[in-house]
């Protein structure tokens, strides 16, 4: 083990119908590791499950280790937009698993895109009908 | 980092409590520090050194929780692990008429609170029906069903029907309330 104590960053965008984790350096610029809920869990309606994101979070953690990062700060996303604006039930999971794996949690922040007034949402005006 | 959350102005009263209770009660449970003004702006700072970041993420749903009209002491189970909030807004469902939403959300309390009632009691999960929003509390299990049954009923099912549906799911829920995996 390297005695460097580097920080990375733990992208996480949590949707309604998926978990996506991208680790990269503090600069965002360079991608470490990559897992979504597709990787993890081998039902199609389980990908965004707060298990699936657990199961991400500790892929995550796991290369994290190797790369001698001890620590990560956690940018959480939901799909935004015209969109929710809430995250989805895996980001807590994801956040507390990355946690447990020993990784130090650093700043958590917000970055679901707000839209300054944009585009209709979808689903009319009678609502979603299924 | 501050972070600052609104809440509808008739929940201020319930935020603060009797004698700021309910303030001291979420300040001893995450251990940041909450200001709350009159017209319902929730401002908290846990850039502080020794917070816990996820006890902040969790503050800012139970204070979410608590202006989506539940009562503090159900809103304060998603300090535990596993627990999440969920919130609905019917006007995606059912759209904008009045008339329409009020119906909606007749049917989603019942008579008395009784399809309420029903749905936290077979599912374990709280509920809150309050403006436009229904809000679940549950944990990773339970949340789903207690989600589809809402679901059934705001697209006009019948309330026999997701009854019915609360109670098939009952099995699966007992097991894994007793602590195995599905």
């Amino acid at each position: 083990m390297a005695t460097a104590q580097k920080w990375g960053i733990a992208n996480i965008y949590a949707s309604y119908n998926n978990i996506m984790i991208t680790l990269t350096d503090v600069t965002g610029a360079e991608t470490l590791a990559k897992v979504t809920g597709g990787m993890v869990v081998k039902q199609a309606k389980d990908e965004s499950s707060p298990y699936a994101a657990q199961r991400a979070a500790e892929k995550i953690a796991e290369v994290a280790a190797e790369k001698d990062i001890m620590g990560v700060h956690v940018k959480v996303r939901a799909p935004g937009g015209n969109k929710s604006t809430s995250p989805g039930p895996g980001a807590q999971a994801a956040i507390r698993a990355l946690a447990r794996a020993g990784l130090k949690i650093g700043r958590i922040e917000d970055v679901t895109p707000i839209p300054h007034d944009g585009t209709k949402k979808k689903g009319g005006r009678r609502g979603r009908r299924v | 980092m501050m972070r600052s959350i609104r809440i509808p102005a008739d929940r201020v009263g319930t935020i603060i409590g009797k004698d700021g209770e309910v303030k001291k009660l979420l300040e001893r449970l995450s251990g940041i520090k909450i200001s709350v003004d009159t017209e319902g702006e929730v401002v908290f700072d846990d850039g502080i050194e020794g917070t816990d970041p996820l006890k902040s993420l969790q503050l800012l749903d139970v204070i979410k929780a608590i202006g989506r009209g539940f009562n503090p002491h159900k809103a304060t189970r998603l300090f535990e692990d596993d627990e999440f909030l969920e919130v609905m807004d019917l006007k995606d469902a059912v759209g904008d008429r009045v008339n329409q939403l009020a119906r909606v959300r007749g049917r989603l309390i019942g008579r008395g609170g009784r399809t309420r009632e029903i749905i936290e009691e077979l599912t374990g999960c709280n509920m809150s029906v309050y403006g436009n929003t229904v809000c679940l509390i549950g944990n990773s299990v339970s949340l789903p069903v207690a989600r589809h049954a809402v679901e059934l009923l705001v697209n006009g099912s019948e309330h026999a029907t997701v009854y019915h549906y609360l109670e098939s799911q009952r099995p699966r829920l007992r097991i894994s309330e007793m602590g195995f995996d599905l």
